[in-house]
């Protein structure tokens, strides 16, 4: 990788790791291997949202011109939720596409799936099966997206 | 009177305390005028541009890109002439204060000397600059102004790296975003390799700033000459290519040739500059009469034509590995064809080069009804 894109990877690294958010345990990042092109994040899922008390792992992959282009960002761990795909983990979501800019960094993207946890965004791009059960079933949405992060992301303590 | 960069050297100087540099031009006028102090009556200058910052003069350069001889980009040095006359026996009224008073013209009143000009009204001065690397070759030795390149006076970090470093690039956007020129040559070669630049009909081939600001495309091309040669070369021709293709022209399909030819409504064109192939406009195959065949019969047609071990040729094709890479890799932006490869994500498509928004699975536009069945498989 180049020298920019590691560099800022570790400067972004350590913003994390001083952020408030990881004193409240809310998001996370790791290395995976020594090198900075890999990283594993972690998001706490936001409170009074049926992923309260889960703990959603992130794969993120750092592209050779990073700040320049986004890094890509897929959920490993399954999810429930209209604008995540319930099978891959893929995240549509515009920041990581077009609307990207060098400025963003690896805290602003987990803080804004954060968000985007807490708010979805039914109308707009959706996996169909998820955003139509959002829609008009909401109650059973809110079970099924409760039980899916009580199966696949409950159970891990925040140290 | 002795004029130097629109200044009036006194009288009780000797020259070489000016300690002026090999070459200098300086104008000897004599003297019509004035026994009165004209006062400097600046024009309104309501902006609030980062003025150049006076306790730090000394350290204020002004980059310049110097075609000939240097061909780099140099450290320049500014000079005055008369908006008018356009001669350089002109003083200014009061110092240029930002880049708007430099580049923009009629910003900064002046007295022009010659003798036909607008001698009692009030002249205009326009600022040029000169490269001061080399001894200077007269008054019409000129440099291009690179006014987003400058040196770091507030110690402002790179937005990309972070880094805090003596040359910046400073985006024309309302923030005045910050990157380091090394980040910046990064940012504008992982955009080129991308064919990520912006064609702009009054700026030509350019790039916004990194920070996704809006209106803040780069109006100064001369700035990517910062580039490294070979990307500078690269810049060039993907600049003309996109001018060919923007204005209905075809790039010649003959491997290494690639001429731009901007071509009239006949289907039959010949690369005339170029290497001399006729071919259709179409298909930008060799030239044929009637309609355009598919692909695929082409090829059976070019095989069959005479007999040869089939086995044999599909060995001995001349890249034929690439193209078969990026037949199967690749899907056609169904508005403007260019092959486009999907690397992960969704099946939502936004054409690089067109912007067109397409399914991946249909190849026809994005609609609603992909987003529903088939976002993510």
């Amino acid at each position: 990788m180049n020298n920019i894109a590691t560099q800022r990877i570790k400067r972004e690294f350590k913003e994390v790791i001083k952020s408030e958010e990881l004193a409240k345990c809310s998001i996370k990042v790791d290395l995976v291997g020594d090198s900075y092109t890999e990283l594993k994040g972690e998001i706490a899922g936001p409170p009074d949202t049926p992923y309260e008390g889960g703990i959603f792992l992130l794969e993120i992959k750092v592209p050779e011109t990073y700040p320049f282009n986004p890094p890509k960002v897929r959920f490993m761990t399954k999810i429930w939720h209209p604008n995540i795909s319930s099978v891959t983990g893929a995240i549509c979501l515009d920041i990581l596409k077009d609307q990207w800019a060098a400025a963003m960094t690896l805290r602003t993207v987990l803080l804004s799936l954060q968000a985007l946890m807490a708010a979805a965004e039914p109308d707009d791009p959706q996996d169909a099966v998820v955003a139509k059960q959002y829609k008009e079933y909401p109650e059973i949405f809110a079970k099924t997206a409760s039980h899916w992060t009580n199966v696949y992301a409950g159970g891990i303590i925040c140290s | 009177m002795i004029i130097f960069a629109g200044k009036e050297l006194q009288d009780s100087e000797l020259l070489e305390e000016y300690n002026l540099a090999e070459q200098t031009v300086l104008h000897a006028v004599k003297s019509r005028r004035r026994s009165f102090k004209r006062k400097s009556h600046v024009s309104t200058c309501i902006e609030e541009d980062e003025e150049f910052d006076d306790t730090k003069r000394a350290a204020v350069n002004f980059y310049v890109y110097c075609t000939s001889p240097c061909a780099n980009i140099t450290v320049g040095k500014i000079r005055v002439r008369c908006f008018i006359c356009k001669s350089g026996a002109f003083t200014v009224d009061s110092d240029p204060k930002n880049w708007n008073d430099v580049l923009k013209s009629k910003r900064i009143t002046g007295h022009c000397e010659i003798s036909q000009c607008t001698d009692g009204e009030v002249g205009w001065s326009e600022f040029y600059f000169k490269c001061s690397e080399h001894v200077t070759k007269g008054e019409n030795d000129e440099a291009v102004a690179l006014n987003l390149i400058r040196n770091n006076l507030h110690d402002i970090q790179c937005l990309a790296c972070t880094d805090v470093r003596s040359k910046v690039f400073v985006y024309p956007c309302d923030d005045g975003h910050v990157t380091c020129l090394e980040c910046f040559c990064e940012y504008a070669v992982s955009r080129l390799r991308e064919r990520r630049f912006i064609f702009d009909n009054n700026l030509g081939y350019t790039l916004p700033c990194p920070a996704g600001c809006p209106n803040s495309l780069i109006n100064q091309p001369y700035h990517f000459k910062a580039l490294s040669k070979d990307h500078f070369e690269m810049y060039e021709r993907f600049a003309t290519e996109e001018y060919v293709l923007k204005n209905g022209g075809v790039l010649c399909p003959q491997p290494n040739c690639g001429a731009g030819i901007l071509v009239d409504i006949c289907d039959k064109v010949t690369c005339i500059n170029g290497c001399g192939y006729v071919f259709c406009k179409k298909c930008l195959q060799g030239y044929h009469i009637g309609e355009c065949l598919p692909k695929e019969e082409q090829l059976i047609i070019d095989i069959t034509s005479y007999s040869v071990d089939p086995k044999l040729v599909s060995q001995s094709k001349w890249d034929d590995a690439s193209k078969v890479k990026i037949k199967v890799s690749t899907k056609p932006c169904p508005k403007c064809r260019t092959a486009t490869e999907r690397d992960g994500g969704c099946m939502h498509m936004v054409c690089t080069r067109c912007l067109f928004p397409w399914c991946w699975l249909c190849q026809t536009e994005w609609t609603r009804e992909c987003m529903g069945s088939h976002w993510f498989s």
